[in-house]
């Protein structure tokens, strides 16, 4: 009996004992970015209760990837509102995880919107609406990944492509591929930004660009593209023809992606 | 291991000291009392048995001469040791009754284990394993797992373990319970040879005339008390009888042996004649020859 | 009894003994048919490398490593629980017990032994595990990899410059030190498991109760952090705060060694955090441990 008195003793003790050390040792894990924030609680009805428990029992990323899997699947369907909530959760699930917010925002802005442009079912106006709307919910998408990464290049990339090519607007694009390539992107985004510089056609943005574009030149980068902006741009900005490295894209011009 | 020598050693191999144990268990925590006052001695060399009815507490008391269950009052020693100490325990060997080992081992391999755990190591564990298989004839099936052996061989498997590690002390509990009469007679040579060779076995049972012609000593229990004890002779055997038995004898010599019993007077008398019978048990051993599980 | 004697006399700690125990229960493990488990965990695995060839190449590496942490996870600690609920309440209902501790064998070793198996059972599993995925992952990485630069070389953009950050990016997201600090860290929990089930069992006589109670453990250490402020925060009642006390105090968080999720993330795990998980573990196990020899050494068997 003694004995037994001084195992619930020593259970007790051990148990106060290790609180602080926990403590410790969960800030350490805070400290190196290793701890993300505990789910939200209010995800429990999305995910269903088996889901969320194996969340919660250290197996989020599990879950998540089923929950992606899911939505892999709905896309193939082209069931949008669905690949929508699933990609959410998702997100939701391991929001430290940029991939899954690029995808989501990929989903939303690319394939939702081009599909629901296709289809000969709906008026023009509603389709225009619906195409602007799921692009717009894909860059909500991809800026609040931003907000749980700051500065991910993935992100930072697709939330330029977005403002590029589905909403023509060329000042965000820009600011969004030259942060980009500042934080860790291919250096083939500065030249992306450097473009969408061109096409905002103000002064000190044509200096930007300018720097820019010469600077790759220098190191190596001379694809026809570099040259046709570096020749528009040396002509804007009145460059002495000495320096002047451009040239116009030639006739026939190469058929390069992207 | 020193060389035996019995009456030498002025230590008892076991003493049992006012023992008491009282088990308290299922819901109602209503405590059960198994052993009640008990005092017993055991000399080194001796063969000790402990008889009585099942339920008696015989295997609570050798529970607490092993450790493995703690006295309420009172205290055992294993040659002079408090039995509560784990170093009392490398003197002793201890066959369970219904004993049971793990059954995804072989034969040798559970052995094996065992001779380790008592510090047995390399050749010498080797040597022991084998004399052990060898001794209770268990080397044939020493690659089986123990899981398929009868209760016989489990049996021996025991035996093998408790000796594995040449004790000085041997404590039994029911081996001869459930085992056929082959196999029964086998241990209570066994308990003899190991008698011859000093040591000292402590061994209980419920069957009365099994033990009778092995123990030195025995105590008879009942209701966790010590009712009886004593040499057996002194237990058994009707004094004031003489039993003749005569092989080929003509009646006339059977009358001329009553007409002598008559002349003497006194109170010398016949008190019954007739054919000895021989015991199911003999007929039994005469007439079958397998000698063991699976030979 | 005449052979002169080369045997070890009694101590009353002898890692001999321990180590017969542990590789004993190793063996009754590895015979009840424990590595069927393994085969399961590399099925997943092998599944998990090449079942989604549809998605992009990241997330199938993602994929890869997320089954495989899900997998080795979830099936470790039920090794861990199932092993030790085995090991003991078994011992106890089979009567084996009876024989082991007739032997010189104090009964801290035979719970040290018991434990010392069930982790190196536990360990080499996870070491085994740790091969299989290794080597799925770099095929996998290494096809990933010359795949896309077979894409650029089509686009002729296959510049050292690109092919670098394509290998770069890879290495990020492929093999790295820190998913094997991961499972390191699955070890660590599934043996802080195995520790909490031996308390259990010392005071359970039953394999399924030891189980069942175990679960519970895990779950609650699982959710503790989160069940503390939970209750604490949004509650205000006195079991409330009691209850989640009791977690708090009984309960190890095991959420500390959850450090899988940011390995697969290409995170960076440093060896001075593995260091203090790894003493917390230390500290668990010798903990309950103790506890539990304190509860076993009265046992009336
Ligand atoms: N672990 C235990 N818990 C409760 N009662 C027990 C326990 N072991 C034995 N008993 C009881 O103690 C008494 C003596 O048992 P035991 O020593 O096994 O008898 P024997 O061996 O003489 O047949 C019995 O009434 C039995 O029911
Ligand atoms: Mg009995």
């Amino acid at each position: 009996m003694k004995n037994k008195i001084l195992g619930v003793l020593l259970l007790v003790a051990m148990g106060v004992a290790k609180v602080p050390l926990e403590d410790r040792v969960a800030a350490t894990l805070k400290a190196a970015d290793l701890r993300d924030a505990p789910i939200p609680l209010s995800l429990q009805e999305a995910m269903g209760q088996m889901a969320f428990t194996a969340a919660l029992g250290g197996l989020r990323s599990l879950v998540a990837s089923i929950t992606y899997l899911r939505a892999y699947v709905a896309f193939e369907d082209r069931d949008w509102g669905r690949v929508d909530s699933l990609m959410t959760l998702t997100t939701r699930m391991q929001p430290r995880e940029a991939m899954y917010w690029d995808e989501a925002a990929w989903h939303m802005a690319y394939n939702a919107a081009t599909s629901t442009q296709q289809r000969e079912d709906l008026r023009a106006a509603i389709r225009n609406k619906d195409f602007r709307d799921y692009v717009l919910r894909g860059l909500k998408i991809v800026q609040e990944g931003l907000v749980y990464n700051p500065n991910n290049p993935k992100l930072l990339v697709r939330e330029a492509e977005i403002y590029r090519d589905r909403l023509k607007d060329p000042r965000p694009a820009a600011e969004a591929f030259l942060l980009a390539a500042k934080n860790g992107a291919k250096p083939f985004y500065e030249r992306m930004g450097a473009y969408e510089l061109v096409k905002l056609g103000e002064p000190p943005d044509l200096q930007q660009a300018y720097e820019i574009l010469k600077r790759h030149y220098d190191k190596g980068f001379r694809y026809p593209s570099v040259l046709r902006d570096l020749d528009i741009l040396e002509r804007k900005l009145n460059i002495p023809v000495g320096q002047r490295v451009g040239q116009p894209l030639p006739p026939s011009p190469q058929p390069r992606r992207k | 291991m020193d060389a035996p020598s019995p009456s030498a050693s002025p230590t008892p191999a076991v003493t049992v000291e006012n023992l008491t144990k009282v088990f308290k268990s299922g819901f109602t925590k209503k405590p059960l009392l198994a052993v009640k006052q008990l005092s017993f001695e055991v000399k080194a060399g001796e063969v000790y048995g402990l008889i009585g009815p099942n339920g008696c507490g015989k295997s609570t008391t050798m529970k607490v001469m092993l450790g493995l269950l703690k006295a309420t009052q009172g205290r055992a020693t294993i040659f002079g040791r408090d039995s509560e100490e784990v170093a009392s325990r490398q003197d002793v060997g201890f066959l369970p009754e219904n004993p049971y080992f793990y059954k995804h081992l072989s034969g040798r391999e559970t052995l094996n284990f065992y001779g380790r755990l008592c510090g047995l190591r390399g050749a010498e564990l080797k040597d022991r394993t084998e004399a052990m298989l060898e001794l209770t004839g268990l080397t044939h099936a020493a690659e089986r797992r123990v899981g398929g052996y009868s209760k016989g061989m489990l049996q021996r498997v025991g035996l093998g373990q408790a000796l594995i590690h040449e004790p000085r002390l041997l404590i039994l509990d029911e081996p001869t319970a459930g085992v056929d009469p082959v196999g029964s007679r086998r241990i209570r040579d066994l308990i003899l040879e190991l008698k011859q060779r000093g040591i000292t076995i402590v061994v209980t049972s419920h069957l009365l005339e099994q033990m009778q012609e092995v123990c030195d000593r025995v105590g008879i229990m009942s209701n966790g008390r010590m009712v009886s004890e004593g040499k057996l002779e002194e237990l058994i055997s009707v004094e004031n009888q003489t039993e003749l038995i005569l092989q080929d004898a003509p009646p006339e010599l059977l009358a001329k042996i009553r007409a002598l019993v008559q002349e003497a007077g006194g109170k010398s008398q016949v008190v019954s004649e007739g054919k000895p019978r021989t015991t199911l048990e003999k007929l039994f051993l005469q007439s079958t020859t397998q000698t063991g599980d699976g030979e | 009894m005449s052979s002169a004697s080369t045997r070890s006399a009694y101590t009353s700690f002898s890692p001999g003994r321990i180590w017969t125990m542990a590789t004993h229960t190793v063996t009754q493990l590895i015979r009840m048919r424990i590595l069927v488990f393994m085969g399961i965990i590399s099925m997943v695995i092998v599944i998990a490398a090449f079942a989604f060839p549809a998605v992009s190449p990241e997330q199938q590496l993602k994929l890869l490593k997320d089954w495989t942490f899900g997998a080795l996870q979830v099936f470790f600690v039920i090794i861990a629980i199932a092993a030790t609920g085995l090991l003991i309440p078994r011992d106890l209902e089979d009567r084996t017990l009876y024989t082991t501790l007739s032997k010189p064998v104090p009964r801290y070793e035979y719970l040290i032994g018991k434990l010392l198996g069930v982790m190196l059972l536990l360990g080499s599993g996870l070491l085994l595990m740790d091969l299989v995925f290794s080597l799925m992952l770099y095929v996998k990485q290494s096809l990933i990899i010359s795949s896309q630069i077979a894409a650029l070389e089509k686009e002729q953009a296959a510049t050292p410059e690109n092919i670098a950050f394509i290998k770069d990016l890879n290495s990020r997201f492929g093999l790295t030190y820190s998913l094997h600090g991961a499972v390191w860290a699955i070890f660590l929990k599934a043996s802080v498991v195995a520790a909490v089930s031996l308390l259990i069992s010392c005071f359970a006589s039953s394999t399924l109760f030891t189980i069942l109670v175990g679960i519970a453990f895990v779950i609650a250490g699982q959710g503790q952090a989160l069940l503390r402020e939970w209750f604490l925060d949004k509650m205000s009642g006195f079991w409330q705060k009691f209850l989640s006390g009791a977690i708090a105090v009984f309960c190890p968080d095991l959420t500390l060694f959850d450090i899988a999720e940011p390995a697969i993330r290409g995170e960076i795990i440093p060896l001075g955090v593995l260091t203090e998980v790894t003493g917390i573990a230390l500290l668990y196990i010798v903990g309950y441990t103790s506890v539990a020899y304190l509860f076993f050494v009265e046992k009336e068997l």
